[in-house]
């Protein structure tokens, strides 16, 4: 997973760390806003903690182990701000220390595994999460589908900035000077052990290390769970209410949208044709080994003909660059109601079954009298403070 | 050296020798031993688990066993990599500002190189400079020999004509009449990306090895990396010397309380959660007290350093040097097309 020097050009390098920078800035500013002079010790330690995360063997079953890289159930505990300024210096230190992960390649593998991996997987997490309360099997669950996210979206980073090195960066007779493989090549080769050996390695560390910090220090997730920790309590009600984040299907719509934008440059990347696009006079039989078009494709190639913009233009071929920006604009519009009105779908079926209620609290395995325990932690003093409210 | 260090990084004394262990002082270097007075056992690689459970059967290496190991080489590297940092050498004596600048030239340089004979000239160059500098093989010598054959492995399917068309200059079989095999276009790619990695890797190696980490982190400030960054870049260097103590005491304490092999189970995964989580209270904990220790010694949230860098006469050399070198070895690239 760490790019070491030499699988990337220097000018990836040099963006790459310019997209990483704007992150570090605001991460530096939001984790001292929140421990203020403590910051220096306690991110430090949090950076520890992230290199050791990583060297951690996690057991799977056959008897086999894998690595696990653990930025997500770092931004699951410390939060994602703080999870970037960790993971970077324990990236540094690995660059450093054992040559794991390139200095020239810095800002590559921070941009991979200290943003895209714990913002995607802290995201995955909070949306399968929901509202649910913190004791409950669904947030473990939704911590393990956090860290398969977020280990398969830095897989997905990875395979896109060494596979597009080749097109990028080639000589004259098109050997490549940089990562030789294509997008073709890069996407699947990381795709098939992400999805099962090192998706499967950061699940079971994600959850399983939720499951014990809620089992026997549930206080140490307060700072990053406010909502769900006093839902534990039986004081929860007692203080303010809690407005509850409603995530909006226009929001929803547009994030959509924006997205499917920034992934625009991808498309134009790409060489060749488009694969399965190609109408059948299009196609290259010869190099197909067919002496013919299938007699399926010739019969419902022209089954549906009565397209708005055929071929991305106007009905003549005339002003060819404005039928092309009108069927983009037209494109994204439709892809962005489309997302908006199924938003507003889910938002009425889950009106329609009320509000949510918090699941209960399970009892905690300790061996004297169970204790429900309020915790609250308080980072900006220091001290975290545990009162037992009830012991039962 | 703090003392969670020594006392984890050896398991001698509470691992009984029994048939099939290794003997603790196996690959030690000796010269390594005696210039930085080491001791053998410290860098000695470790030996965590005994190769036979009680009941005479050979025990399985699992997940615990491979994080003992990890955790001993990472306490390991960094005692060889200050030792190593200690000798009298040729790049030692370098002050860390000119070494940090150099280095991220020389790796600018290298990867603006096209072609894979420049860049084993500038690899030789470089294990030269280390062999100058009396950096041992072993454990810092792995890495560069890790890396790159990592890189190679990689590198070996695109030199077929299979995955990347291109020239074949080596037919190894034939398909529809037409000669599939080695193209001269992946060869010089995997070339280029084995030397590449290789000389890269290399340098980086050769300055952190004979550079001090507290050296290395103050030239970091020296050049104007923040000095908020520094300081909990070198704290966190120390910090994960201690906490890889606390890690290896729990994977130690657990697997000697283990009479068969723990297994890939639930149980398996609910020991790693545990440790983990354990590791996450720790680390709060041990943050409060540092951070309590150093507002008694008066920290007020500014970060002061010791200047102690003076750029003499080896660094004037070394500056020239590299710079000669480098521009040398782009002319030469680009005198080659």
């Amino acid at each position: 997973m760490h790019v070491p020097d030499g699988y990337v050009s220097p000018q990836t390098c040099v963006v790459a760390l310019a997209a990483t920078v704007p992150f570090w800035v605001v991460a530096t500013r939001k984790v001292s806003d929140v421990v203020k002079t403590k910051d220096v010790p306690l991110l430090a330690m949090f950076a520890a903690l992230s290199f050791l995360v990583m060297m951690f063997n996690i057991p799977l079953p056959g008897g086999t182990s894998a690595h696990a890289v653990g930025a997500v159930v770092v931004a699951i505990v410390l939060g994602p701000w703080a999870a970037v300024v960790a993971l970077s210096v324990a990236l540094l230190l690995q660059a450093l220390v054992f040559g794991d992960g390139g200095v020239l390649a810095f800002g590559v593998n921070t941009l991979i595994l200290a943003v895209v991996m714990p913002f995607v997987g802290l995201a995955a997490y909070r949306l399968v999460a929901g509202r649910s309360a913190l004791t409950s099997r669904r947030r473990t669950v939704a911590a393990g589908v956090g860290g398969y996210v977020g280990i398969n979206a830095a897989g997905l980073a990875t395979a896109v900035f060494l596979g597009v090195q080749p097109m990028l960066f080639h000589t004259a007779d098109g050997t490549p000077l940089y990562s030789p493989y294509t997008l073709a090549q890069t996407l699947p080769a990381m795709a098939v052990p992400h999805l099962t050996l090192a998706g499967a390695a950061e699940a079971v560390l994600t959850a399983g290390v939720l499951a014990y910090l809620v089992r026997a220090a549930p206080g140490r997730l307060a700072a990053t769970h406010p909502d769900p920790v006093v839902a534990v309590g039986p004081s929860a009600g007692s203080g303010p209410p809690v407005r509850p984040r409603r995530v909006r299907p226009a929001t929803v719509a547009g994030g959509f949208v924006v997205a499917l934008v920034g992934l625009c440059p991808l498309g134009l990347l790409a060489p060749g044709e488009t694969f399965g696009e190609a109408a059948p006079e299009d196609l290259d039989l010869a190099g197909l080994g067919l002496r013919a078009v299938p007699e399926g494709m010739e019969r419902f190639a022209g089954f549906w003909s009565h397209t708005l913009i055929a071929d991305y233009g106007f009905g003549e071929g005339q002003n060819p660059v404005l039928g092309y920006w009108v069927s983009a604009l037209l494109g994204v519009a439709v892809v962005g109601v489309v997302v908006y009105l199924l938003g507003r779908v889910v938002e009425a079926v889950v009106a329609r079954r009320g509000p949510g209620q918090p699941e209960p609290p399970r009892g905690r395995t300790t061996d004297g009298p169970a204790e429900v325990v309020d915790g609250t932690i308080d980072l900006a003093a220091g001290d975290v403070q545990v009162a037992v409210t009830d012991a039962v | 050296m703090p003392s969670d260090c020594t006392r984890s990084s050896t398991t001698e004394g509470f691992v009984p020798p029994v048939r099939g262990s290794r003997p603790v002082t196996g690959d030690t270097d000796p010269s390594l031993v005696e210039a930085a007075r080491v001791p053998a056992w410290l860098v000695a690689p470790e030996t965590h688990a005994p190769a036979y459970a009680p009941n005479g059967q050979r025990r399985r290496r699992g997940f615990l066993d491979a994080t003992a190991e990890q955790s001993a080489r990472v306490l390991r590297q960094v005692v060889v990599a200050d030792a190593t940092a200690a000798r009298p050498g040729l790049l030692q004596r370098l002050d860390p500002r000119t070494a940090v600048v150099a280095m991220l030239a020389v790796l600018v340089g290298l990867s603006l190189v096209h072609h894979a004979l420049v860049l084993l000239v500038a690899w030789v160059v470089v294990v030269g400079l280390a062999l100058a500098s009396r950096v041992p093989p072993g454990d810092l010598g792995r890495a560069w020999v890790a890396v790159p054959a990592f890189a190679a492995l990689v590198a070996v399917p695109v030199t077929l004509s299979v995955v990347r068309a291109g020239d074949v200059v080596v037919t190894l079989w034939t398909w529809h009449g037409v000669p599939q095999g080695l193209t001269a276009q992946g060869l010089v790619a995997a070339a280029l990306l084995v030397t590449r990695v290789g000389c890269s890797v290399s340098v980086v190696l050769l300055v952190t090895a004979t550079t001090s980490w507290t050296r290395l982190f103050a030239a970091l400030g020296a050049l104007g990396v923040p000095r908020v960054f520094v300081m909990v870049v070198s704290l966190a260097h120390r910090y994960l010397v201690l906490l890889t103590g606390v890690m290896a005491d729990m994977v130690t304490s657990r697997r000697v309380r283990t009479v068969a092999g723990v297994r890939h189970d639930r149980a398996g995964r609910a020991v790693l959660g545990a440790s983990v989580g354990a590791l996450v209270g720790k680390a709060h904990q041990m943050a409060d007290e540092v951070y309590q220790a150093m507002v008694a010694r008066g920290y007020r949230g500014r970060t002061l350093t010791l200047r102690l860098f003076r750029f003499g006469p080896a660094d004037l050399v070394a500056a020239v040097a590299v710079t000669a070198g480098l521009a040398g070895l782009l002319l030469w690239d680009g005198a080659l097309g």
